[in-house]
Order: C-alpha cells, then structure tokens, then sequence
C-alpha cells in the first residue's frame, strides 16, 4: 500500500510538473465549451433553445372542451407555437409533408364523450421536424385530456350536467403552468432534462474524460520507454503495484478534472446539475468505466503515440455517441449500444440529477458505468498483452 | 547471509555465502537461444565480470538474475534465496543498474534517487543522509536540484548507478555502465565501482571492454552466443592461450639464417618468417628479448623495429572464439 501510494504520488508531481494535463483535461474542454456555447446559442443563458413549432389541428369548431385544449397548448410559455386549424386529413398531410411539425387531430365527439365519462382518443402525427419542442406540446396535450377526463368523471358523478367554463379555464391553465415540469419528471433521453448549457457542460466533461484518465496508461508507457519498467520490476515491489499505481492516477486525475468542469462549467453558464452527492457518485462512476477501459489500451498498444491515437478515438466515439455535442438516437442494436457507453450514461445521469432526481433514480446509468468498468477489466486480464514483449 | 538455500539441503558442506549462485540458466526468443546453460557464482566482495561481444546474451542473463524475465529453465539463488519475477524476499538484495538509463527525465536527480529509495523501504532521516552521500560519491551533489533531462550524458549515467546503489544491496548489477560516456566520466565510474568492491560490496559487471574487466573484476567469464567459453581470474583465463608473448622483428638482412639461429634461443618457441619480418611466439617476452635481438644481428640481420605483444583478454577470446571481442 505504501510502494503503491509512493508511485501514484511519484506519477500525480510528473503530471503537475508536465503542465500537459492542465491543458487537455481543463482548458481546451472549458474553451470548447465557450466556443459552442458562443456559436449556438447566448452565453451564460439558460435558455432551452426550443425552436418555435407549426401545429396543424382539427377539431370541431364548436367543441368548447377541444377548443380548451388547443388554447392551453397554444397558450403554454415554453414553446412558441403558430397553431394552424383545419380538417383532420389535411392535418395529417401536412405533418407527413413537414409543412406542420405536428398534427393533433382532436375527434369530433371529444366534448361530448368526456362529458359522458369516458375517454376519447387524441390522435398525434409527428413529422420529421419533431423533438423535444413537440414532445413538450405532445406532454401538454395529454396532460389537460387527462385532467378534463378526471374533473369530468368527478362532475359526472357529483350529478351535474356538464363542466363549468371556469372549472376549464383552471384546468387548462394548471396543465400549462405544469408543462416543463412534466418534461423533467419523466426521465427519457437525456437531452429532454439537461438545459442545453447543461448538455454543453455535461457532454465535454465526458469527452475530455477520456483523455484524463488516459494520462494514467501514457504514464505505464513512458516507464516503458523511460527504462525505469525494467528497474521497478527488479525491485521488491508487490504484485500488481506498478499498474494500479497507474489506474489510480488515471482515476484520480479523472475525477479532480470532472469535478472541476462541473463546477466551472456550471458556474460560467448557469448551469445546476442538481444534489452534489447524486453528481458526485455519477463522476466517481464513470471515471470508473473510463479508467477501466484504458486498461484495454495498455494491453493493445505498445507506445504512447499508438495511445494518445487510441485514445483519441475512444473520446470521440464514445463523446459523441454519449451526446456529447449533439443527441443521438438510434434503434434496436445501435440503441443498445449507445446505451451502455458510460458517457451517455453519465449525461443522462446528470440530467436525471438536474430534474430533481436522487440516487435511487440514477441507479439505471450507475449501474451501466459500473457494469462497463468490470466488463473492460475483465476484457483487458483475457486479451494478451501486445506491449510487454518490448 | 548465512542462510543454507535449497540446494544446500542434505549435504555435509557448510552453508552457502554466496552472494549469487547461477544454474544452467537457459532463455529462449523462438528459434534462438539467447542464454544457453550459463552457470556461474559470485562470493561476498566478489567482483565478478561478464565479458562478451554485442548479442552474447549478457543482457538476457543479467534480467533473469534480477528477476526482470523468467528463465526457460535453471535457477537463480541470490542470498540463498531463489530469484523470479515475482520473488520480492531475493530482489530486495539486488541493486540493478540497467544498460539503458533508468531515470525519470522531469524529475530532479534528488527526487529520482528519494523515490527509487522509498520503494526500496528506506525513509526519514535514513533516506535523506543515503541520498546524499550516494550524490557525493557520484558526484551530482551540485547538481541534485536539476530535472535530469538537462544533465549531460555522463551526469544520467553516474545517476543512473547512483539508483542502483542507494539501497546498498548485497549484490550490484552493472550492464555495460561506460558505454557511450567520456573518458573522464568512465574513468569516474570505475572508481566509484572500485570503492564499492572494497567496501565488500559483491558487484556483477558486464562489459564489451577489457580493459574494465581487466581492471576490476576478481574472477571473469567470458560469454559468447549465449554460453560462458571459460571462467577464472585474469591470469587463469590467459594461461588457456599458452601464456606466450609475440615478438615481431622488422629489419633487413640474411633473415632467413637469423630465423633459424633465433629457435636456437632459450624461451623461443616458434619462429615463422619471411623477407624483412620474423614472428616469434616466446615464454616470458621481456627477459629474452636481448637475447633475441643480438642473436638476430650475429647471424646477419640488422633490425630495425621490435614489437612485443603480451596476451589479454582479447587474444583469449580470439584463442576461445576464434573472433575478435570487438566488431
Ligand atoms: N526480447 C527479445 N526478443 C527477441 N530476441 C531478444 C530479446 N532480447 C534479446 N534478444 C536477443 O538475444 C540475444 C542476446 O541479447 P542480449 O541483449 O542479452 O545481448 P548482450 O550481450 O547484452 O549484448 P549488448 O552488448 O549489445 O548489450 C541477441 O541476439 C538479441 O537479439
Ligand atoms: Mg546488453
């Protein structure tokens, strides 16, 4: 434990001393995260940045309840909407051909149903332009139906004939004000929670994690090339010591760095992620999962060029398929994948975090960075090492 | 010391005190065999040589000594304790200084010695006194708060040696240590080796120059293509060519009469010549040399030039090998 501490120590000075470390793991994210910040959108803001959206609607002119629903969604602050009626085929159309982001045909007998007590069906055609904009009119939608549906069967059965126009103006009005909260609440894609300054944050420090935790495999590899591996291993040193030493300057640069960009990031941009006990958990575990998969590394390559080449790859990869710059989804297999890799895990993790979740709500993405460190150790003991033969 | 090992075992001889017992030790890289079946032993204050040519697997037999590679098969025992990878009791007796340099660039010299020291289990007040007098005796005491990336070649090497010997071990390995340094700086070294060993420091040390082998070390082994060709003292090892000096005469004259009244000079063995030049293979080179020389000029010969070579360690290797120590 002592031999171990005395290399981490030896390892963390040369890394301070480099300078190297302070450049790729702190300044060139947080200047990446100006940048982006600067191209696409205000700085310092906490502005979703949700496009306006073109609603194509049907419903019967006549229908007090329908109209209800459609003033409410028109009427809600977060999404500016331009609400175009029509007949329900034209709704349709227009969403397939994009001239309409989405289509909310409302039927004919949507009053009258309700005020019978049962539930009629709204039905939602998104087109190609739909995201989280829709998807927050789409939670309006549903929220008010919900809500007249209950008031209505509630009036049903205290006998009256019918829904007072005050009671479904409060309704509406309820449903409206509850809308961003409904977009948190219910922990979908990441993308959904995290404002987009928190995505910007969240995303880089997950990219450059790579490169931090790299430092500890560059670290084995220079011992390599320095010499000094042949000496350490002539001396009485226990077993395993030399490359723990190394996961734990990997481990520990990752987690300073993280938690540093974090804290700049969302200081410089207004950005809260939430409990520091949930976010701290979620640092510690991906720099896990990211320290683990270095170890790969160290099996495949046998220079430190070859490395930092490797390791480039793995930023990018799994930064990006983790929605590091932009959301990403796919379907079936690439959908799982993109679910086990620990960066989207831990973005999607920080925004469950940012919504108001604990840790029992983030024990889904915990679970999958824990999961991908054993699996990469695993993986890394089974595969031979290509670098020790040099 | 004085621990039996394991070969000791049932046998009436007393205790081992070897500092280093090597047995029959064989590495193999696919088709070649880099060591093969080397064996050797080295004695508490012994300074032991291992000379040979580039590639004749010094090397290879020095990292299985120390515990770097295991060995295909053989045994290494170092303070009676059996050596391998992961043999940490018997490493903790070895100082290895490696024919690469072995030192960390962005660190001081002082802080590549304390980190190496703290490894080796040294601390505190120990530590900080060890490092300094191991600063002085390689004479970097000036120049301990330097990063060593700016230290001249010779400085990394007598750094690199100082590492080895923070600790100090019961047996030091030396590979090649002079190699690529100035006169002075080499000169350095082998006085720093010097006092070690009469310190009865036990010292393993390989080199391609004879002349350090000649120089210090008690007992030598001469390596090529990975098997020792003799083992001994220097003077063991020359009597295996004959113990004769060549003697080469140059001048003008009857040389060929002068030839054959030189075999009739006590101490000439061997008289081979043509024209100018008569090549003698002598015993004992310096004291019949008159004799020769006058012999030579009674019998018509007028010399003009004598050179006298005494056998070294290079004519032994070239009497083993038949090839020159170096390329
Ligand atoms: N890791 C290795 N893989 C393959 N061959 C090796 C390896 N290490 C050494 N060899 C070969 O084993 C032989 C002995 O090498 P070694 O380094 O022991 O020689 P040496 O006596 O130390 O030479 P030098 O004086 O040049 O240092 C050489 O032919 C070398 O090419
Ligand atoms: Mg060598």
């Amino acid at each position: 434990m002592r031999q171990l501490w005395i290399m981490t120590l030896k390892d963390l000075r040369q890394r301070v001393r480099d300078r190297s470390v302070f450049v790729f793991s702190l300044v060139v994210p947080l200047a990446l995260m100006g940048v982006l910040s600067l191209v696409t959108g205000g700085f310092g803001s906490d502005d979703p940045g949700l496009e306006p959206v073109t609603v194509a609607a049907s419903a019967a002119n006549a229908d007090q309840l329908a109209t209800a629903v459609l003033d409410t969604m028109e009427s809600q602050e977060v999404v500016d909407v331009t609400l175009n009626r029509m007949s329900a085929d034209d709704a349709r159309a227009a969403a397939r051909s994009g001239a309409a982001d989405v289509a909310i045909i409302i039927p004919d007998d949507f009053g009258s149903s309700l005020r019978s007590g049962s539930s009629p069906t709204v039905q939602v055609v998104q087109g190609d332009g739909a995201g989280l904009e829709t998807d927050v009119l789409i939670s309006v939608v549903v929220g008010v139906v919900d809500q007249l549906h209950a008031a209505s069967v509630a009036a049903a059965a205290a006998g009256a004939a019918g829904l007072p126009p005050e009671a479904i103006a409060a309704i509406g009005n309820q449903a409206a004000a509850r809308a961003p909260a409904l977009t948190l609440k219910e922990g979908r894609a990441s993308d959904e929670q995290l404002s987009f300054q928190g995505t910007l944050v969240a995303g880089q420090a997950g990219l450059f994690l790579m490169f931090t935790v790299g430092f500890g495999v560059l670290g084995l590899l220079a011992e390599r090339e320095q010499g000094t591996l042949a000496r350490l291993k002539s001396m009485p040193l226990g077993h395993g010591i030399i490359v723990a030493s190394k996961a734990a300057v990997g481990y520990i640069l990752g987690v300073a760095a993280t938690g540093v960009l974090l804290v700049t990031g969302s200081l410089l941009f207004g950005v809260d992620f939430g409990s520091p006990l949930v976010v701290g958990v979620l640092v510690l575990s991906v720099v896990a999962a990211a320290t683990s998969l270095t170890f790969i590394v160290a099996r495949m390559v046998r220079t430190a060029e070859q490395a930092n080449v490797a390791q480039s790859i793995l930023a990018m990869v799994l930064g990006i398929a983790g929605g590091a710059f932009f959301p990403i989804q796919g379907s079936g297999f690439a959908q799982t994948l993109l679910d086990i890799n620990p960066v989207g895990a831990f973005i999607r993790g920080l925004g469950i975090s940012a919504g108001g979740g604990g840790l029992p709500e983030v024990g889904a993405p915990i679970a999958v960075m824990l999961v991908f460190a054993g699996a990469c150790l695993v993986i890394a003991r089974i595969i031979p090492d290509r670098g020790a033969r040099a | 010391m004085g621990v039996a090992g394991p070969t000791d075992a049932g046998q009436s001889a007393p205790p081992t005190t070897e500092v280093l017992r090597v047995h029959g030790l064989v590495k193999r890289y696919g088709e070649l065999t880099a060591v093969d079946g080397v064996s050797f032993t080295i004695q508490p204050g012994e300074t032991f040589g291992l000379l040979g040519p580039n590639g004749a697997g010094k090397t290879t037999t020095i990292s299985m000594i120390a515990g770097l590679i295991a060995a295909d098969a053989g045994t290494v025992t170092v303070a009676g304790m059996g050596m391998g990878p992961s043999e940490t009791a018997a490493k903790r007796h070895l100082g290895l200084v490696p024919q690469e340099l072995a030192i960390y660039p962005d660190l001081t010299g002082r802080e590549n010695l304390n980190f190496f020291g703290r490894l080796q289990g040294l601390n505190g007040k120990d530590l900080s006194r060890r490092t300094q007098e191991v600063l002085e005796l390689i004479g970097l005491a000036d120049r301990a708060g330097d990063l060593t990336k700016n230290y001249s070649g010779g400085m990394k090497r007598r750094l690199n040696i100082g590492i080895g010997l923070l600790h100090r071990p019961t047996l030091l390995i030396l590979d090649e240590p002079t190699v690529g340094v100035d006169p002075q700086s080499r000169n350095s070294i082998l006085e720093a080796v010097e006092a070690l060993s009469s310190e009865g420091m036990a010292v393993l040390y390989t080199t391609h120059y004879m002349e350090e082998a000649e120089r210090l070390c008690d007992r030598i082994a001469i390596i090529d293509e990975g098997s020792i060709q003799a083992e001994g003292t220097r003077d063991q090892l020359i009597k295996l060519t004959g113990g004769v000096d060549r003697i080469n005469l140059h001048g003008s004259g009857n040389s060929t009469a002068a030839a054959a009244a030189l075999r009739l000079v006590p101490g000439v063995q061997h008289v081979d010549g043509d024209g100018s030049a008569l090549a003698l293979t002598v015993h004992d080179g310096p004291s019949v040399l008159a004799g020769i020389v006058t012999g030579a000029a009674n019998a018509g010969m007028s010399v003009t030039s004598v050179e006298i070579t005494r056998p070294d360690l290079e004519s032994v290797f070239l009497h083993l090998t038949g090839k020159a120590l170096r390329d």
